[in-house]
């Protein structure tokens, strides 16, 4: 593998890729100053909306957010831990892809009687130590190939540990999908160094959505795509190992997210595919239509037992959750797109500051069954815009009613502005739209006490005012989100967009 | 027959003037324990999964480990070498392949997906003394 593909090399994949329209001007440090560093520093002068997308400071932020309004609400008390790239550019070079910034783990405290407080830390992988030190990017990323890069020794030399974050057993780890979790202390957010499961199973790939069982059994995988294989990790509530084991024969489509039931592991498979490999990373995956989106369920007690749907060819990040039936009938939602063009596209697009048209629309909530014969059923929400699903934690893999997801009204660009309660089994929605100077961040669903019913509690997300210029934390009750939050907080400054959080209730 | 005798004269002469030493330091130990495992390679072919040309195991007991090799004929050589922390002579690698003990190559050369090239790794001995030095941090 060369390091520093030429320039014509560097197009023809980038054209493959379906990316090169998107991309005018293809940056070398050799040919002067680095034109998206410079469409961004252009662009984040007129538009407050790349405040998402803005360096976080090295040493991290601290700061205790003014309320807005409402209280904190009676039995809610915990800290919202949050991940998202934060650093995206050294040294007047800039990232081409959203999702190269190293991670920045947040921890949002929220405890009666207490003023609300805001930490952010950025993971200090030795990636992150190394470019700190040098003033300059030594690694390629997951979509970036930064000038006079050093090779890798293995995934976790690019581990940008920027994805979600969880607490196993009091341990925080800030999860990304090609390598190591890195663990944290939970109070001051230092880092610590990876997590090592077990014997033979250092560097190995650990998925940003980790499911967790009723009994408190967690479920991920990693994906090997040269290798058409995942990872499938079976961990105890104490966070020892159960098992790990490599299953081949799973077609290397980027899978970020994946489902459980009760009996099953749920992966959906899209039309990204592996192609060989190519830097930057993501350049190894080619937009391939000409096959069907596969769906393989794994059974949970037997990992060499499977079975398998064939869908239309689509692209997802983000599942939602699945139930089974007795029959073997799976029941599952995600976020899907007809294409992969937020990941190619979209997410290269916001490195330069502006929003991409092209990818308008993007992902929808669909609902799919799959059926013990082999037929499926899928069903699209034509109701706008969607990602980020979640579900109530308790119902993780059982029959439920609801998602919560963002959303976002067609043709809207600069990413969304509502949060979604969406009920799978009568279509019906509950909204609340905070308008176009707000970007709305992944709401977690609370539920009030161990014995509420499923939907029954409080939804928790953070979001960027851009017309504040600020990042703000909205508490809701969720059976009355179309009233708004009940509680807002607003930070003295802006947090770079984040993707994925937890909840440590206290 | 003068001639052929003075041709040969001279290459004789010229094989002995020819060898090379290679010192190599290595240094950048998480732990000291374990051993070095070091494999000399002459050719890409060679490089590219055949027999090394010379190879030699040190015990690490410190921050640096050197290692020595002797009367090699002067020309293009690769290093590929491992730190064996666990001393069981083999690299450790997890579920997916992946080396999980340090290693590195001639040039502190790296690859991306794999090994680095012998494009990248190679360097010249010439005759007499050579040393050189690599990092595994």
């Amino acid at each position: 593998m060369q390091t520093h593909p030429n320039r014509r090399d560097m197009l023809a994949l980038l054209a493959a890729a379906g990316g090169a329209a998107s991309l005018p001007g293809l940056a070398f440090a050799s040919e002067g100053a680095d034109p998206v560093y410079q469409a961004f520093d252009a662009a984040s002068r007129h538009d407050p909306w790349t405040l998402g997308f803005t360096d976080a400071p090295a040493t991290g932020l601290d700061g205790v957010p003014q309320r807005l309004h409402g209280r904190l609400p009676d039995g809610l008390a915990g800290t919202l831990y949050r991940n998202g790239p934060a650093r995206f550019s050294r040294d007047e070079w800039r990232y081409r892809h959203w999702f190269d910034g190293d991670g920045m783990v947040h921890a949002w405290h929220l405890a009666p009687g207490e003023p609300v407080t805001h930490r952010a830390r950025f993971v200090e992988t030795p990636k992150w130590r190394d470019e700190e030190a040098a003033g300059r990017f030594l690694m390629p990323t997951f979509g970036s190939q930064p000038p006079n890069t050093r090779g890798m020794r293995g995934p976790d030399d690019m581990n940008a540990a920027n994805t979600s974050v969880m607490v196993l057993d009091g341990q925080l780890m800030a999860l990304w999908e090609g390598g190591s979790a890195w663990q944290l202390d939970a109070q001051t957010l230092a880092s610590q160094g990876p997590r090592n499961w077990g014997d033979g199973l250092d560097g190995l790939p650990f998925s940003a959505h980790p499911k967790v069982d009723p009994d408190g059994t967690v479920w991920n995988f990693g994906q090997a795509p040269a290798q058409e294989a995942l990872v499938i990790w079976q961990l105890r509530r104490d966070g020892s190992l159960r098992r790990a084991e490599l299953v081949g024969d799973i077609p290397g489509g980027m899978i970020h997210d994946f489902a459980v039931t009760d009996r099953s592991l749920v992966f959906l498979v899209g039309n990204l595919r592996w192609a060989g490999p190519q830097l930057p990373y993501l350049d190894s995956f080619r937009w391939d239509d000409s096959r069907a989106m596969q769906v393989i369920a794994i059974d949970k007690s037997d990992w060499s037992k499977r079975r398998v749907w064939e869908l239309p060819p689509g692209f997802l990040f983000h599942v939602g959750g699945a139930w089974e039936d007795v029959d073997g009938t799976i029941h599952v939602d995600a976020a899907l797109s007809e294409d992969a063009r937020m990941a190619t596209i979209g997410a290269r697009d916001v490195m330069l500051g502006r929003p991409s048209p092209e990818s308008e629309g993007g992902s929808r909530m669909h609902m799919i069954t799959l059926y013990p014969d082999g037929r499926f059923e899928r069903a699209a929400f034509n109701d706008g815009g969607a990602e980020f699903p979640q579900v109530d934690p308790r119902y993780t893999g059982l029959a439920r009613r609801f998602t919560w997801h963002v959303g976002w009204p067609d043709g809207q660009v600069r990413g969304a502005s509502q949060l979604v309660e969406r009920n799978l089994l009568s279509g019906a929605t509950r909204r609340f739209d905070f308008g176009t100077d707000v970007v709305v961040e992944e709401p977690l669903f609370i539920p009030r006490d161990r014995a509420a019913e499923e939907g029954d509690g409080w939804l928790v997300h953070t979001a960027l005012n851009k017309q504040a210029r600020a990042s703000e934390l909205h508490i809701f009750e969720a059976r009355r989100l179309e009233d708004g939050p009940v509680a807002s907080w607003r930070l003295p400054y802006a947090c770079p967009l984040g993707f994925h959080g937890c909840w440590q209730a206290a | 027959m003068m001639m052929t005798a003075m041709i040969l004269a001279a290459c004789l002469g010229s094989a002995a003037q020819d060898e090379a030493n290679l010192t190599v330091h290595v240094d950048g130990f998480s732990e000291a324990r374990g051993a070095v495992m070091m494999a000399v390679f002459a050719s890409a072919e060679s490089w590219n999964g055949g027999d090394p040309v010379a190879g030699s195991r040190v015990e690490v007991s410190g921050d640096t480990v050197t290692v020595s090799f002797s009367s090699l004929p002067a020309g293009d050589y690769a290093i590929r070498m491992f730190h064996d922390v666990d001393g069981d002579g083999e690299l450790n690698v997890n579920l997916m392949g992946i080396p999980s003990e340090p290693f590195a190559f001639s040039n502190n050369a790296r690859g991306n997906f794999g090994p680095a090239s012998w494009q990248d790794a190679v360097f010249q001995l010439v005759p007499g003394e050579n040393t050189h030095s690599l990092d595994l941090r």
